[in-house]
């Protein structure tokens, strides 16, 4: 049996965390024999930048990269988040393995993360338990993708309700639910305060909601999976 | 020499009216007729004082009073004479009736005249007169003239006199009283003789003569003129044409039947003149004559000129013992009924008569007609000092007349003025009321201001926190116990079979306790209800309080779009204290059920609306209330609309466009 090499990345800002993945690769290998994992880890996303070019340099063949969405950003500014760092990844590693685990479990997230970042493994962390994991890992390694519960449960509700919202409308639904002002919207969207009032309007109709109010928007979006 | 009575007689000074003073009239004229007795005629009066008295009190009431006064003097009624004068002057004077006025004057002219009191009754006649002149009487007036100029005629003030009679005459020739002319241009005679200009007295005898050919029953005042024309001659020493006057007269037989008085004096002033023409056949018997007819009648005046004449004759025939008894005769009577011309004269003729006694006649004469000449210039000076009262009298009334419009005047003005400056003064203190009204209001939207300001910041700043600590959940407390739970998850655990299932049971509670931190850090962001906290919710909380105060359910609708933050703040406090307004009425007047509030906009108009289902009300109708004009004038402030439309019973609907200026760069 020809031994495989996996040249593991961990990036998460917790070390009890890449403790517990590391734990878990570790246990993974020992019972797989085939399977062998040199593991590194980062906590920030400059270090996490360092490491991917690092790993570029040694030519290993597989990578598997751990990542956090929640990361202290780099300090030049280009990096603000794992999503920005997973980006990355894959436009630089060949074919790698990318587990995204976060605690991120709103649906907004989770679809940004699915549609940018194509992750193999994409964990909630509130879902998975230490066999899961290990699952997981077996998953990614041999037939990708692995989607934890969560993930699984908001592609279901979006499937059963056929809006078509593009990843603006989502980001006006996501910005209102958290609080964000009208006013500062355009600020955080390439759109004018027109425009999204437009794409809100759109919104209220598509979601059947007939008040005025946006927290009925929000709580309507929410109850279909779209936040 | 006669002397007319200088009181003017009284006739009907105005036309009785038939009707109503019929039997008034009827008691007046039958109190006239002399075939009664006196006491029945008194009666009568009495009786039409009855009648007037029962009557509405007027002008005719007053007249016939003065009338049924005058009639009373007539009889010799003083008493009432006087009670009715002075009652009818008293209600002449109430209902300002000119004429009555005038004629209760005359009453009293007339009474004083008769009683001799010559100043009271001038003093009448000249009152008389100013309100008959007044009144335009010029019949009266004339007449009044006509008694004063007589009086002043007696008491030697002859100019004065004269100028009184001319002016009487104008008056009479105006209104053609042949009477009156004739007995103003006689007096006018009896005037220039008293002052010796014979010619001219004769001149003016002349022409009174010319009146009397204009009225009928003239022959007693002919006859006077006669004789007085005889007399003027005989003073102007024309014994001839003197003798042709007093024959003429005694030409006439029934003289002597008709008129004994005029008789004897025609036949005394013949023989005088006789005398004085020294033929004196016959004068003694006449003389005598005349004397007895005279002396029969009682007639003292003309007693006492007989008994001149006669001392004169006895003078003259040189039978001074006869002339001297006589002239002493003449002397006595004259002092007895006071006739001032007699008495000196007989004094006079006594002082060449009896040379013994001559400087006592002399002494008393000169003494005499001194005093006589104080009195009458005394009584001048009071004709002259009631004419100048009277003067005076006027030109008071004019003056107070004139202090009277000037006093309203000033009055009128002082009260405009005073009126205008409290005026101005009440407009300035509902100008500072207003003024500290505003500023009162400008201070509260300040605070208004300040505190939704505040309001935002804290709301801000909470929601800045519930991040940060949903935050802190999230990403660390959570991340690190996924970490500790996994970890866990690893740990090779060495027991028994329950101890690991234990260790299990723990993980799955762990991630259970993840699980509800992660539901509290998105509770904690879940921030939308409270990121509208602003001037929605403090409306809606006016409309929470108004809503239980007035027993309506309500709704607040509003066009998402609005931004509130870029609405200026002072539109938006007028808009709060427009909303409260509105509720405030609602729960007054509208009894509605439900209120609903919807805010839009129309491009750069804030539109509000507020509706009710209550009881409405009729908008021709002026709102009495102040909360409708507060309304109004915060909406014009703002330069907004603002329209009403209303029925009774069909509720309510304000419309409220205010126009607002986004604010840039704000918050």
């Amino acid at each position: 049996m020809i031994t495989e090499k996996y040249f593991v990345l961990i990036i998460d800002d917790h070390p009890l965390i890449t403790e517990a993945y590391i734990t878990a690769l570790n246990y993974y290998s020992k019972h797989n024999e085939t399977v062998n994992f040199s593991i590194q880890t980062a906590h920030d996303c400059d270090s996490g930048r360092k490491l991917i070019k690092k790993a570029l340099k040694s030519e290993k063949h597989k990578y598997i990269v751990f990542l956090d969405m929640k990361l202290p950003q780099s300090k030049d500014g280009k990096i603000l988040s794992g999503e920005d760092l997973g980006l990355l990844i894959r436009e630089l590693l060949p074919n790698p393995i990318i587990i995204v685990s976060t605690t991120f479990n709103d649906n907004f997230r989770i679809h940004s993360i699915l549609k940018n970042i194509n992750p193999e493994g994409l964990l909630i962390k509130n879902d998975i338990t230490p066999l899961e994991l290990l699952q997981t890992i077996r998953i990614v390694i041999n037939n990708p993708p692995y989607y934890s519960k969560t993930v699984l449960k908001l592609l279901r509700d979006q499937v059963l309700n056929d809006f078509i919202l593009d990843q603006y409308d989502r980001k006006i639904l996501y910005e209102l639910s958290i609080g964000t002002r009208m006013k500062d919207l355009p600020d955080l969207l390439p759109l004018s305060i027109a425009a999204i009032e437009k794409r809100k309007r759109n919104l209220k109709r598509v979601f059947n909601v007939k008040k005025l109010d946006d927290r009925h928007l929000i709580v309507s979006a929410r109850e279909k999976g779209f936040i | 020499m006669v002397r007319f009575c200088g009181n003017p007689p009284k006739t009907a000074g105005y036309p009785l009216s038939p009707s109503s003073n019929d039997s008034v009239s009827t008691w007046i004229r039958a109190s006239k007729n002399t075939s009664y007795a006196l006491q029945e005629r008194k009666q009568f009066l009495i009786k039409a004082y009855h009648i007037v008295k029962a009557s509405q009190i007027d002008s005719t009431h007053v007249r016939n009073l003065t009338t049924i006064a005058f009639r009373n003097l007539r009889l010799g009624d003083i008493t009432l004479f006087k009670k009715r004068t002075s009652e009818a002057l008293a209600l002449a004077t109430r209902l300002n009736d000119s004429f009555a006025i005038g004629d209760g004057h005359w009453n009293y002219a007339s009474y004083y005249n008769q009683l001799q009191v010559f100043d009271s009754a001038y003093h009448h006649f000249d009152t008389a007169n100013k309100y008959f002149d007044k009144s335009g009487h010029i019949s009266e007036s004339a007449k009044m003239q006509y008694g004063m100029a007589f009086i002043k005629g007696r008491f030697k003030d002859y100019s004065g006199s004269e100028v009184l009679t001319f002016m009487a005459i104008k008056k009479f020739k105006q209104i053609e009283d042949y009477k009156f002319l004739y007995s103003s241009y006689d007096h006018l005679g009896t005037l220039q003789n008293d002052i010796y200009e014979y010619d001219k007295a004769l001149y003016y005898y002349d022409r009174s003569l010319e009146y009397l050919d204009e009225f009928k029953n003239n022959q007693t005042q002919y006859q006077a003129s006669l004789n007085n024309i005889g007399i003027t001659y005989l003073k102007k020493e024309d014994y001839t044409q003197a003798l042709q006057n007093f024959n003429t007269l005694l030409k006439n037989d029934r003289l002597k039947l008709n008129n004994k008085d005029y008789y004897a004096r025609a036949l005394d002033n013949r023989a005088y003149c006789r005398l004085l023409m020294k033929d004196t056949l016959h004068v003694s018997k006449q003389l005598n004559e005349a004397l007895q007819i005279r002396d029969s009648l009682g007639n003292k005046g003309a007693v006492v000129i007989s008994k001149i004449h006669l001392a004169r004759y006895y003078t003259y025939a040189q039978d001074s013992v006869k002339a001297i008894a006589a002239a002493k005769e003449a002397n006595r009577l004259a002092e007895e009924i006071r006739n001032s011309r007699d008495y000196l004269e007989s004094l006079s003729i006594l002082a060449t008569l009896d040379p013994k006694n001559s400087a006592t006649y002399l002494k008393r004469h000169i003494e005499y007609s001194d005093s006589l000449q104080i009195i009458e210039r005394k009584i001048q000076n009071k004709f002259t000092r009631i004419a100048f009262e009277t003067d005076e009298y006027i030109e008071e009334t004019k003056r107070l007349s004139e202090q009277k419009v000037w006093i309203t005047v000033i009055g009128l003005v002082i009260f405009l003025v005073l009126g205008l400056l409290f005026l101005i003064w009440r407009q300035k203190l509902r100008h500072n009321f207003l003024l500290f009204e505003n500023e009162q209001q400008k201070a509260n939207e300040q605070i208004y201001l300040i505190s939704l300001n505040q309001q935002e910041k804290l709301e801000n700043e909470k929601i800045k926190e519930r991040n940060r600590i949903s935050e802190e959940l999230h990403d660390g407390v959570l991340g690190q116990l996924f970490g500790t739970r996994m970890n866990l998850g690893f740990l090779v655990i060495e027991g028994d079979e329950n101890t690991v299932k234990q260790h299990q049971l723990y993980l799955k509670e762990l991630q259970t306790i993840e699980k509800e931190i992660r539901n509290v850090s998105h509770e904690l962001s879940d921030n939308i209800a409270s990121s509208q906290i602003n001037f929605l919710s403090i409306i809606t909380e006016v409309l929470e309080t108004k809503s239980k105060l007035g027993h309506f359910k309500f709704e607040l609708d509003f066009d998402e779009s609005i931004d509130w933050q870029k609405i200026n703040q002072i539109i938006k406090a007028n808009l709060y204290r427009i909303i409260q307004e509105a509720l405030q009425n609602i729960i007054k007047h509208a009894q509605a059920k439900n209120v609903s509030l919807f805010f839009n906009v129309d491009k750069l108009k804030l539109v509000l609306e507020i509706k009710d289902d209550g009881i409405g009300f009729d908008t021709k109708q002026k709102p009495r209330g102040i909360g409708m004009r507060n309304m109004t004038s915060r909406i014009k402030k703002l330069n907004g609309e603002f329209t009403v439309l209303s029925k009774p019973t069909k509720g309510t609907l304000l419309t409220i466009q205010i126009p607002f200026k986004s604010k840039k760069h704000d918050n």
